[in-house]
């Protein structure tokens, strides 16, 4: 066992710089993160196709494997319209903001322990920091700006919409993905991807932090704008939101950055709840399970399980409503991650120091908190709940009337409630015209009636 | 999982000598709760109650601690609670607690609703003049709001002068602003003034901070450390770059300075205190001075205190032009608020002068002066809330003409309320100046008293001539109604007009209060 | 430093692949522009002279970014809170659980006046 225990690479390993190994592992991660994108469109295509009762593409090359790479050969074919109007500086430079990012975030995710390269002992890594989580975090941040700034210098208002959506989306997904890291972090006591990993040797967090886990499982698909919250490109809506009027390569970059992050907050997911490069269960108990290559192979089992877990998301789930988005982000992500927290914290201390009154006193006051926040999210959730059912006719004439007010003056929009939404318009088929242009007025007809 | 090898100590922290501002804080927090769960019609009486309530109890706190054997035990000039980020002395108490008391008489102004209408917005996100307004006005909308926002701004003002740290005092300075900018648009009347005001009070005050900011990194590049007594040693060694220590000097004075609305940085304070909410007004025309005169002393004299004579003719010139231009500006005002604004602009020169004494006599004197400046000033503005149009206040000066003789009594508190502005005895003003004007003697800046006296005079001249227009001008025909005090405003009224006759015929108690506050300077 | 020179060497070669991308892109394509093309994209309409009402947003937008300050904030706290909580007993978790509370109840503020509601 003693090779086991030595595997595990700490801090000091990633401060010996070999300029040709940095390379060749940074060469390897960018390679890796290219033939997964072209993989997973593949794939994607191929799962949903299944999932679907039809083939999916199956014409070019064995499976229709090579697919991915004719599309990839025929983007940069394509004509590259910058339109009349657009801000060109930012225009160009939002496509490559948005997919740089993405492939530095990657360079955190160990992939296996300590291996012997050309008799050079070096961590499966490309680099590891005390702040790694963090550098995840500040990348997917800044891939934000490249959207905002794809939808700011495209000047539509699809753009803009786009992503203004898109923003406000990953902006609130990411409060719940951070809350979901810190009980991680309480139980590692690091931000450093190797020291997590080596914490889980015994229990993979996501057996010991459910909750947490699930958080992050639902943000990960949030953050990467993925169905079911793909809202920001809802073609049914905005047609393809910040990327509207991007074509050729630069849309390409958008592409890729999305099935980037993909792969990425898949490996953050494996790292930080799923042991990291660590054998599952049965295998585990294979003593050579965790040393030299095979933890290569497990981590890419789990990173593709989870990949896959998106695919099956996208073939399952319809797209959901822009307020059922942020309501789940903002009314039960965050509560539930901050009141895990607080439980997991006060469950850490009791076990630290058993005999401290602060602590019973304390965890006293955060069972109260609970039930009390418990009763208030309940009756609320209630509350809302008969406000949608019971007053279907007050709820209907007070957004008709507010709504008829603002359209007038921003944007054409048709009357949001006609009569026959409810089925009343049916008898008074005779005069179809009136209600459709006066739609508040009809409405109070119908509140009267 | 042998992770939990090495404890870091954890820090103390004194609760019980922290208490005061934990109420205060405490209680703004519960109000914040209030405001989210409680029915409409429970809103401000649970507001009052939380408000009057915590800062009466924070007073008495505060009195407490100030009697505390063990905080000043074998002469200890005080304590440096939290971790030495909040000092317990005595110059700081006696700061909070006169902020506690003009606080609470704020509140009571704030609170101040059976006049016909409040003097606050009933709903600030609508547009002036919008049909929302309306609706929001005939449903009888009110923004319960403005008392947890008061508490918060409150809150910050006693950490203010407390903080023994920069980085504290930087924390606090924002708790106290950001509220304040908020209620300052909160007015019911001539709102786009409000706005005004508010939107300048909040630009040049994020301005102000970020100079002050940028001056603790230059202190923190020359000492290595953000607390006031290791810049004070680091300063004493006579090591570090001294061009960083200058510009650090600079850019906090230029931040404190700019709070307390010394020239050349006043040009916030007419319009803000014209446009504000006159309780607004009269809360930061008093408690937000005191705070920032107590962080500028704390700053200048225990970080910069023995450099008095780099900063000195500095602030010499800073007090110069803050009492004379504050004082010749005044005379061609229009706007009773406005002209209020540029006495309060001069009023500061004259404590400046205590400032610059650097000694526990200019310490003292200036306690006493901003303790008597603040009771007249809230009593002044509680003052100009009762005399109305049928559009609002009454602000312009020549709807005040002849109101003497529709109104003595309202006239007549007003008249001495000027009076004591201006420094005449009998009155609290001019025991005030004496203590300023003697230390700075004591403290070697005769000049600068010249200058001070000359500046009274000229201040002397426009309380006198708004005395003669209200006395002996004839009443302007359909003039403003002078609305019969509710028991909130006229407390108000009657405290700042007993606390300024008292202080001005037997200062005796609270000058030796203040002395004795100041004998030991602060604590480092 | 040393640990972020990979991190260094894999964002420039992110950038450089981005940027080669991007013009190349630009390059190889065909260039068959006309004005309808070049005009942004609304669905066969004509373009919205100044998109959304003169470029204004959404106020909500603004609510959602300054509440995501103050979690960020939240969050930047309890970080460091977590990596140190095992070393610093049950002081850390009385204060975390003051200052958790405390923003508890300024969500729970916005939450009853509708700042999270999307009607």
């Amino acid at each position: 066992m003693r090779h086991v225990l030595a595997a595990d690479p700490t801090l000091t390993d990633f401060s010996q710089l070999i300029w040709w190994m940095v390379l060749l592992k940074v060469a390897i991660v960018f390679v890796f993160l290219l033939l997964t994108t072209i993989f997973m469109i593949w794939f994607e295509r191929r799962v949903i196709g299944r999932m679907q009762n039809r083939p999916g593409p199956n014409r070019a090359g064995p499976l229709g494997l090579l697919q991915p790479v004719a599309d990839a050969l025929k983007l940069p074919l394509k004509e590259d319209i910058i339109p009349t109007g657009v801000d060109k500086l930012v225009f160009v430079a939002a496509p490559i903001i948005a997919a740089a990012p993405s492939f530095v975030a990657f360079s955190i995710i160990p992939w296996g322990p300590t291996v012997s390269v050309f008799h050079h002992r070096t961590p499966l890594q490309v680099a590891d920091l005390p702040v790694a989580v963090l550098l995840v975090l500040a990348m997917s941040s800044i891939g934000v700006y490249g959207i905002v700034l794809a939808g700011w210098a495209s000047r539509g208002p699809y753009s803009l919409l786009g992503a203004l959506r898109s923003t406000a989306q990953v902006i609130s997904y990411e409060i719940a993905m951070g809350l979901s890291f810190v009980a991680v972090f309480l139980y590692a006591g690091s931000l450093s991807t190797t020291a997590i990993v080596a914490a889980q040797q015994h229990f993979w967090y996501a057996w010991l932090l459910p909750v947490s886990f699930l958080v992050y499982l639902v943000t990960m698909v949030g953050e990467t704008n993925r169905v079911p919250f793909d809202l920001p490109e809802g073609e049914g809506e905005i047609v393809a939101g910040h990327m509207t009027e991007y074509s050729s390569m630069k849309f390409a970059m958008f592409y890729l950055a999305e099935y980037i992050n993909m792969t990425t907050v898949a490996g953050l997911a494996t790292t930080l709840f799923l042991g990291g490069w660590r054998a599952p269960w049965p295998v585990s108990l294979w003593a050579g399970a965790n040393s030299g290559w095979w933890p290569v192979l497990w981590f890419l089992i789990k990173v593709f399980i989870l990949l896959f877990g998106y695919v099956w998301l996208r073939g399952t789930l319809p797209r959901v409503r822009y307020d059922q988005l942020m309501a789940l982000g903002w009314k039960i992500l965050i509560p539930l991650s901050i009141v895990w927290i607080l439980l997991i914290a006060t469950v850490r201390a009791w076990r630290n120091e058993t005999h401290s009154g602060v602590v019973y006193g304390t965890a006293g006051f955060v069972l109260v908190l609970i039930v009390i926040l418990a009763w208030a999210w309940d009756s609320g959730a209630q509350r809302h709940a008969a406000r949608l059912a019971g007053g279907y006719q007050e709820g209907a004439a007070e957004p008709a009337v507010a709504d008829g007010g603002d359209a007038a003056q921003s944007f054409p929009v048709p009357p949001l409630d006609l009569p026959h939404y409810h089925g009343i318009g049916v008898r008074g088929g005779a005069e179809p015209g009136s209600g459709a242009i006066t739609g508040s007025g009809a409405s109070k007809e119908v509140t009267g009636a | 999982m042998s992770l939990a090898a090495a404890t870091i100590p954890a820090p103390s922290i004194e609760y019980s000598q922290l208490a005061p501002m934990l109420i205060v804080f405490g209680a703004a927090v519960v109000g914040v709760l209030v405001e989210a769960f409680a029915p409409r019609h429970l809103r401000r009486p649970a507001h009052l109650v939380l408000s009057l309530g915590g800062l009466a109890t924070a007073f008495v706190l505060t009195c407490v601690i100030a009697g505390s054997a063990s905080i000043f035990a074998n002469g200890s000039p005080g304590h440096n609670a939290a971790m030495g980020a909040v000092a317990v002395d005595r110059p700081t108490l006696f700061i909070q607690g006169t902020i506690l008391v003009l606080a609470f008489v704020s509140v009571l102004l704030i609170a101040d609703s059976a006049q016909d209408v409040s003097p606050f917005a009933g709903q600030a996100a609508a547009a002036p003049g919008s049909p929302e307004e309306r609706e929001g006005l005939l449903a009888g909308l009110v923004h319960t709001e403005i008392y947890p926002l008061t508490l918060f701004a409150v809150g910050g003002m006693l950490l203010f002068p407390a903080s023994n740290d920069l980085l504290t005092m930087f924390v606090a300075l924002e708790v106290l602003s950001l509220p304040l900018y908020l209620l300052c648009g909160l007015a019911r009347r001539r709102r786009l003034l409000s706005h005004e005001a508010a939107v300048k009070y909040f630009l040049l005050g994020a301005f102000s901070s970020a100079f002050f900011l940028f001056g603790i990194a230059m202190l923190y590049g020359y000492s290595g450390s953000v607390s006031l007594a290791a810049i004070a040693s680091t300063v004493s060694s006579n090591t570090g770059s001294t061009t960083l220590l200058f510009a650090g000097i600079a850019l906090t004075g230029l931040g404190l300075l700019f709070k307390i609305g010394a020239v050349p940085f006043q040009s916030w304070k007419p319009d803000v205190y014209q446009g504000a909410p006159t309780p607004v007004t009269a809360l930061m025309a008093s408690c937000t001075v005191v705070s920032a005169f107590g962080a500028l002393l704390r700053v200048f004299y225990v970080a910069f205190g023995n450099l008095t004579w780099d900063w000195r003719p500095a602030m010499w010139a800073v007090a110069i032009l803050t009492m004379v231009i504050g004082a010749i500006i005044a005379i061609t005002q229009t706007d009773v608020k406005r002209l209020l604004a540029y006495s309060s602009i001069a009023h500061a020169g004259f404590i400046l002068t205590a400032v610059i004494a650097a000694s526990a006599a200019g310490l003292s004197s200036s306690l006493f002066y901003l303790a008597a400046y603040g009771f007249t000033t809230v009593g002044a503005f509680a003052v100009i809330t009762l005399v109305r149009d049928p559009g609002g206040e009454a602000d312009h000066l020549s709807r005040w003409a002849g109101l003497g003789k529709r109104s003595p009594l309202v006239a007549g508190i007003f008249a001495f309320f000027l009076l004591a502005f201006a420094g005449i005895p009998l009155t609290s003003g001019f025991t005030g100046k004496f203590a300023v004007f003697q230390a700075a003697v004591a403290g070697g800046a005769t000049p600068l008293v010249i200058v001070g006296v000359l500046a009274s005079a000229i201040a002397a001249f426009f309380y006198v001539r708004v005395i003669v227009l209200m006395f002996f001008s004839d009443p302007v025909p359909d003039g403003p109604e002078v609305v019969v005090p509710s028991l909130f405003t006229g407390t108000a009224v009657g405290l700042g007009a007993v606390a300024t006759l008292v202080l001005g015929i037997v200062p005796g108690p609270v000058l030796d209060l203040a002395n004795h506050a100041a004998t030991q300077l602060f604590v480092r | 430093m040393r640990l972020y020179v990979p991190i260094l060497v894999l964002a420039v070669l992110a950038a450089g692949f981005a940027i080669f991308s991007v013009t190349f892109g630009a390059l190889a394509g065909p260039k068959r522009w006309n004005k309808a093309k070049l005009e942004s994209y609304e669905c066969g309409i004509e373009p919205t002279p100044a998109p959304l009402g003169g470029g204004k947003v959404p106020i909500k937008y603004y609510l959602t970014a300054m509440l995501f300050i103050v979690f960020d904030i939240e969050i930047v706290f309890l970080y460091p809170w977590a990596v140190t909580f095992n070393k610093l007993g049950a002081f850390a978790l009385v204060e975390m659980v003051a200052f958790v509370v405390a923003v508890l109840i300024a969500y729970a503020y916005v939450w009853r006046r509708g700042g999270l509601d999307w009607d």
